[in-house]
C-alpha cells in the first residue's frame, strides 16, 4: 500500500534507518548466538586435562622477518592470496616462500596423471 | 520511368524506416557511452559478466525505430518486464545465496555489526542526494550505490525512482568494479601499521545445523518485519539452503551457475537498454555518479571506523581491516582486505575474517533497503 513519507528532513531519515539496520543486524546476531547455543550437535568442550599439558616452558626467539614469497611471473596478486588462505585454512602457519606454475602446457595425459597422483595422496 | 519511381519510394521507404533517419547527438553520444562501457568490460576486465550486457544494452537502446518497446511483445519487451516487476534482483540473489558461505559470519556473529555500519554511507549519500535536490524517493535510490550491492540498488531503484535505473545500475556496478583502487587508500589513511598487522584468532568451526537453520530463521525474522525485502532475502536464503542441506546439490548447482548465468544476462541487458539518450543524458547522472561515489567512500570509512572501536573494545583482538568489507560487494571487499593485510604483515590472513562482514554487508544493504522501502513508499 502507498502512502506519502512520513518525513522528507534527511536527518531524521538517516537516523531512523540507521537504527533499525542496527536493530536488525543486532537481533539477527543474537538469533545466530541462540542457534548455537541450542545446537545438539556441537562439540562439547574439552576437558581442562589439556591444559595441564601444555609444553614445558620454551625459550622463544623473535622470529625473524618473513622473506617476500618468490611468485612465478604470470600469477596474479589475488590467485597468491587464495592459496595462502587455502593452506590456512587447513591450518598450516608457516609462510610461502615461492608459487610456480607447474605446468604451463597441459595435456590430458598430464593432468590425468597429475589427478591420479594427487588421489593417492 | 515507373520502374525507377517505384524504386525511389522504396528507397524513401527504407530510409523512413531506418535508424538514420531519426538518429541523434544524443543516440551518438550514448553509443560511445556503450562503446566505452565494452572497452572497460572486455578489455580493462571490470565485472566483465554485467558490464558487458550492461553496455551492450546501451548501444541496443539507442538505435531508433527498432521498436523494443512497442505495443506488441518482442524479447526485449520481455527483458524489461523482468527489470521492472523485480524478477530478476531476486533470481541474483539466488544464485548468490548457493555460492555464499556464511560459515565466518556464524562463527563470529558480531561481524553483523560491521555490516551494519558500513551502511553508513547509504544513508551520507540520502542525506547528500536531497541536498543537492533530489525527492526523497530518488535520494534513497542513489544511496543504496554505497551498499556497493547491483540487484538490490536496481531492486530499490525500480520501486522508488525507476526513471533513474540506468545511471544508478550503472554507477552501482562501476563502483563495485573499483573496489580494488576505491578502498585501500583510505584503508590505509583510517588505520596504523600496527592495527593492520593484528593477525586474528582461527575462526570456530560451524556446524551443519547452524548452517542450515540459520537461513530459515533469518529468513522468518526479516521478513515478518520488512515484508518489502522478504523476494529479496527470501530467495537470497533459499540459495543458501540448497547450498548447505546437503539433499539438494542438483537445485544448488543450477542455482550458482546456469540460473544466475542466464539471470544475468537478462539483467545486465535489461538495464543497458533503461540507458536511452533522453532519460541518461541529464546533469542528474553525473550527480548520481558523484554521489555513489561520496556513498561508497562513507560505506568503507563507517566499516572501518566500527572494526577499530571493535578492535579497541576486543583488546586488539579484530583487525579493523575487515570492517571495509563491510560493504557488500561479495566476496571483492573481502579479497581488498586481504591483500592489504598481507601487504602490511606477509602471512596475514583475513580472507575469512573479512567474509564474515561481507556477507553481513548483504544482509544489512537489502535491511538497508527494505527499512527505506517500509518508510517511503
Amino acid at each position: 500500500m502507498e502512502h506519502s513519507p512520513v518525513t522528507t528532513n534527511p536527518l531524521i531519515i538517516m537516523m531512523i534507518n540507521m537504527t533499525v539496520v542496527f536493530i536488525v543486524l543486532v537481533v539477527l546476531m543474537y538469533l545466530i548466538k541462540l542457534i548455537h547455543f541450542i545446537d545438539p550437535t556441537k562439540e562439547k568442550p574439552k576437558p581442562a586435562q589439556v591444559e595441564e599439558e601444555e609444553p614445558l616452558v620454551a625459550v622463544k626467539s623473535e622470529p625473524a622477518p618473513a622473506p617476500a614469497p618468490i611468485i612465478e611471473e604470470g600469477i596474479s596478486p589475488e590467485i597468491i592470496a587464495a592459496i595462502s588462505a587455502a593452506i590456512a585454512a587447513y591450518g598450516f602457519s608457516g609462510q610461502v616462500k615461492a608459487v610456480h606454475i607447474v605446468n604451463h602446457e597441459s595435456t590430458p595425459w598430464r593432468s590425468s596423471a597429475k589427478f591420479n597422483t594427487l588421489r593417492r595422496k | 520511368m515507373e520502374a525507377l519511381n517505384a524504386f525511389t519510394v522504396s528507397l524513401q521507404a527504407v530510409w523512413n524506416d531506418s535508424g538514420f533517419s531519426s538518429f541523434t547527438v544524443g543516440n551518438g553520444i550514448m553509443i560511445l557511452v556503450g562503446l566505452l562501457l565494452l572497452y572497460m568490460a572486455f578489455v580493462k576486465e571490470f565485472e566483465p559478466l554485467l558490464l558487458g550486457p550492461i553496455a551492450f544494452g546501451c548501444i541496443l537502446a539507442n538505435f531508433p525505430n527498432t521498436g523494443f518497446f512497442g505495443e506488441e511483445m518482442n524479447v526485449m519487451k520481455a527483458i524489461n518486464f523482468g527489470i521492472t516487476n523485480e524478477i530478476f534482483p531476486p533470481l541474483i540473489f539466488l544464485g548468490i545465496g548457493a555460492m555464499t558461505d556464511f560459515s565466518p559470519l556464524l562463527a563470529r556473529p558480531s561481524t553483523l555489526l560491521l555490516g551494519a555500519a558500513a551502511q553508513v554511507g547509504v544513508f551520507v549519500a540520502l542525506g547528500g542526494a536531497m541536498i543537492v535536490g533530489f525527492d526523497v524517493h530518488e535520494a534513497a535510490a542513489i544511496g543504496i550505490i554505497g551498499g556497493a550491492d547491483g540487484p538490490t540498488s536496481i531492486y530499490l531503484s525500480t520501486k522508488l525512482a525507476p526513471h533513474l535505473l540506468g545511471a544508478i545500475a550503472v554507477a552501482a556496478y562501476s563502483y563495485m568494479s573499483l573496489v580494488p583502487l576505491i578502498q585501500p587508500p583510505i584503508m590505509k589513511m583510517m588505520t596504523t601499521q600496527a592495527e593492520r598487522e593484528i593477525v586474528m584468532k582461527e575462526l570456530r568451526p560451524v556446524t551443519k545445523f547452524e548452517r542450515v537453520v540459520f537461513p530459515i530463521v533469518s529468513t522468518i525474522f526479516i521478513s515478518l518485519l520488512l515484508p518489502p525485502i522478504a523476494a529479496l532475502l527470501g530467495c537470497l536464503m533459499l540459495g543458501n539452503l540448497f547450498r548447505e542441506s546437503g539433499v539438494t546439490d542438483r537445485l544448488s548447482d543450477t542455482a550458482q551457475n546456469a540460473l544466475i548465468n542466464i539471470v544475468t544476462i537478462f539483467l545486465g541487458l535489461g538495464t543497458g537498454m533503461t540507458m536511452s539518450a533522453e532519460g541518461f543524458l541529464r546533469a542528474d547522472t553525473l550527480l548520481i555518479i558523484a554521489l555513489g561515489l561520496v556513498a561508497f567512500m562513507g560505506g568503507t570509512a563507517g566499516g572501518l571506523i566500527f572494526g577499530k572501536i571493535m578492535c579497541k573494545m576486543t583488546g586488539g583482538a579484530i583487525n579493523p581491516l575487515i570492517g571495509s568489507a563491510g560493504v557488500s560487494a561479495v566476496p571483492m571487499a573481502a579479497r581488498v582486505s586481504q591483500l592489504v593485510g598481507m601487504k602490511a604483515k606477509p602471512g596475514n590472513y583475513l580472507l575469512m575474517h573479512a567474509m564474515g562482514p561481507n556477507v553481513a554487508g548483504v544482509i544489512g544493504t537489502a535491511v538497508a533497503a527494505g527499512t527505506m522501502l517500509a518508510m517511503l513508499k
